[in-house]
């Protein structure tokens, strides 16, 4: 895996020595790279770390990453704990809020977000609660929605919606049924009314005619879904190596979202500078094929910034649910220092 | 060398065959002395608390649970799926597990239907378990039934099938009929075999809770630990486990008790 990924990003390596000048103390730095391991998951939302492994931002930052991939959200923060990957970037949970007020990760980027106009997460209704009314997000009030588990990312967002569209989250009857698998199994069998989704999941459900997709909860209420985060050790001893792993991070978020993240002046979506190119890359990290990687390209803001006020809101939904120990001070899992420009603080 | 005088020698008995006495203390000695390591372990700073909470943070879990009250409310729930999925299981495990130790075309076609659906892992069934059955109880009484019924019908075929022969030929010719063999000689030979299964598929059932609790279960202890597990609470989701462990432990001394009294005629 690693020897493929070193292999791949050779190409774009050699072409940057021939046309910089500077290719010699780069070359240098390189020889000296500093080894580090960052645990992500084979998703879309993970595209800046294949794109700066693959176009070699990590290796000009001098570092030579390693990509730990997991299989579940939950495994990354722990994988950070534990000190198997020295840096993680997936969803942010419940979990999540509890291991880092212990000690655990810190944030220290953005990740995905859910975005005004960019369809990432899907608000479902079955075809039945769609006929008897369920037409928009604030009709879930007093519905059966499917969720994976207490604590989740979609656990959050109906939370959020709930707080956006004036109804209380204690009216909503949470089924948790672990997995997408299931959730999807349930909603096509009728056990639930609506439910929280991955646009690639509720795409092909819809065409199915088992429900219709509603709305967009970047539409109704954006927030921030995923960030780069690391252990508080890594910060006190290794600071020059997370200042270096964010920039080059930071650098391919910015040419992520240039790619991917355009609109026309209709709204819809078009092709920035690079997007083939890019699809590629991330499509060959997903092992997956392009045309579906296409339709799961989320929201990334493109300097790394974060929805501070959001993670506030989310501690404290947890903390208001009693999810999360009500000790945790929201502003600590967060390091406010490594990226410029993170917007809607708190006062 | 003085020779002991000849046949009076007292010659020690050597026949205990492996007898294994009761030691009744080593075992809360030995569970007692780990906890105790572990406390120690974790005061002294040797384990930090992210990794592994020590065992008062456990017991402090055990008092938020009683003191919510909620600690009967999943004892209850898992012990009532539990106790259901494991007796339709059981019987059904039984009756086929009987007609493929007694009839050869029952075997014939039992036993490849059983090797082939065995090995299915529950989890994986869910989907489709969630599709047919909903989310309520069924679902998950199901999950546990299925577990428990391939093992115990393997264990009562294999039992039937340990049954020693001789002593149903003797039967056979000594003229009883079909079914005195069978309630005299299969049915108590096969038991013992059958007990050993039912130990067996009690701890599968135990373990098939946190699977039958993945789907839709506020309530229960494998719904517990899941939500525990999700949140990284984890002297929740040890006391979860204790509790699990708990019941495996009650569940072994029934049987054992149960076992001592069927089989009292050994």
């Amino acid at each position: 895996m690693r020897r493929r990924v070193l292999l791949g990003s050779l190409p774009a390596a050699a072409a940057y020595s021939v046309l910089s000048p500077l290719a010699l103390p780069r070359a240098a730095r390189a020889q000296a790279a500093t080894k580090t391991t960052v645990g992500l998951l084979r998703l879309a939302s993970s595209a800046p770390v294949f794109i700066a492994q693959e176009k070699g931002y990590f290796r000009e930052a001098g570092l030579d990453v390693e990509l730990k991939i997991f299989t579940a959200a939950a495994q990354v923060p722990n994988a950070v704990v534990s000190g198997d990957a020295e840096f993680g970037v997936t969803g942010l949970t419940a979990g999540f809020y509890n291991l880092s007020g212990r000690g655990g990760p810190v944030i220290i980027a953005a990740q995905s977000r859910d975005e005004k106009g960019f369809q990432l997460s899907a608000i479902m209704a079955t075809r039945a609660a769609y006929d008897a009314g369920l037409r928009s997000a604030a009709d879930l009030r007093g519905k059966r929605i499917a969720n994976t588990t207490a604590g989740s990312t979609f656990h959050y967002m109906i939370g959020r919606l709930a707080q956006a569209k004036n109804f209380p989250l204690s009216s909503v009857t949470l089924v948790n049924l672990q997995t997408l698998p299931n959730m999807a199994s349930a909603f096509k069998g009728g056990q639930v009314d609506a439910m929280i989704v991955p646009a690639t999941v509720a795409r092909p459900i819809e065409a199915e005619g088992a429900g219709r997709i509603i709305g967009w909860v970047g539409d109704e209420a954006p927030w921030q879904l995923g960030a780069l985060f690391t252990a508080p050790r890594m910060i006190a001893e290794k600071r020059p190596t997370v200042e270096r792993f964010v920039r080059a991070y930071v650098r391919a978020c910015g040419e992520y979202h240039a790619a991917f993240n355009q609109r026309d002046a209709a709204g819809n979506a078009t092709k920035g500078p690079g997007y083939d190119a890019l699809l590629g890359i991330v499509a060959k990290a997903m092992q997956q094929p392009p045309e579906r990687v296409a339709g799961s390209l989320a929201y990334i803001d493109p300097q790394g910034r974060l929805d501070v006020g959001d993670v506030h809101n989310q501690v404290r939904l947890w903390q208001s649910l009693g999810l999360v120990a009500a000790n945790v001070n929201p502003a600590s899992t967060i390091d406010l220092g490594f990226v410029q420009g993170h917007f809607n603080l708190p006062r | 060398m003085a020779e002991p005088p000849r046949g009076e020698r007292a010659v020690p008995f050597r026949g205990h065959g492996f007898v294994l006495a009761r030691r009744r203390f080593a075992a809360p000695l030995f569970f007692f002395g780990m906890i105790a390591l572990w406390q120690v372990a974790c005061d002294r700073g040797w384990i930090s608390p992210l990794f592994l909470p020590s065992p008062y943070a456990v017991l402090l879990a055990f008092r938020e649970l009683i003191e919510a009250g909620t600690l009967a409310r999943h004892l209850g729930e898992s012990l009532f799926r539990m106790g259901l999925g494991w007796l339709f299981g059981t019987i059904a495990g039984l009756f086929v597990g009987f007609l493929m130790g007694i009839f050869s075309l029952s075997r014939a076609i039992g036993q490849p239907v059983v090797s082939a659906l065995f090995p299915i892992p529950k989890i994986a069934l869910l989907p489709l378990l969630i599709l047919w059955l909903g989310i309520g109880e069924a679902s998950k009484v199901t999950t546990i039934v299925l577990g428990v019924f391939f093992p115990t019908a393997i264990a009562t075929y294999s039992a039937i099938d340990n049954v020693p022969r001789n002593l149903i030929r003797m039967a056979q010719s000594f003229g009883l009929p079909w079914n005195a063999v069978l309630r005299k000689i299969v049915l108590p030979g096969a038991l013992p075999g059958i007990l050993a299964g039912f130990r067996i598929s009690v701890s599968i059932a135990l373990l098939l809770l946190t699977a039958a609790e993945m789907v839709g279960a506020e309530y229960g202890i494998g719904a517990f630990i899941l939500t525990a597990g999700n949140l990284m609470l984890t002297d929740q989701l040890l006391a979860g486990v204790v509790m699990l462990s708990a019941l495996g432990l009650g569940f072994g001394t029934l049987l054992a008790r149960l076992e001592r009294w069927l089989l009292r005629w050994r």
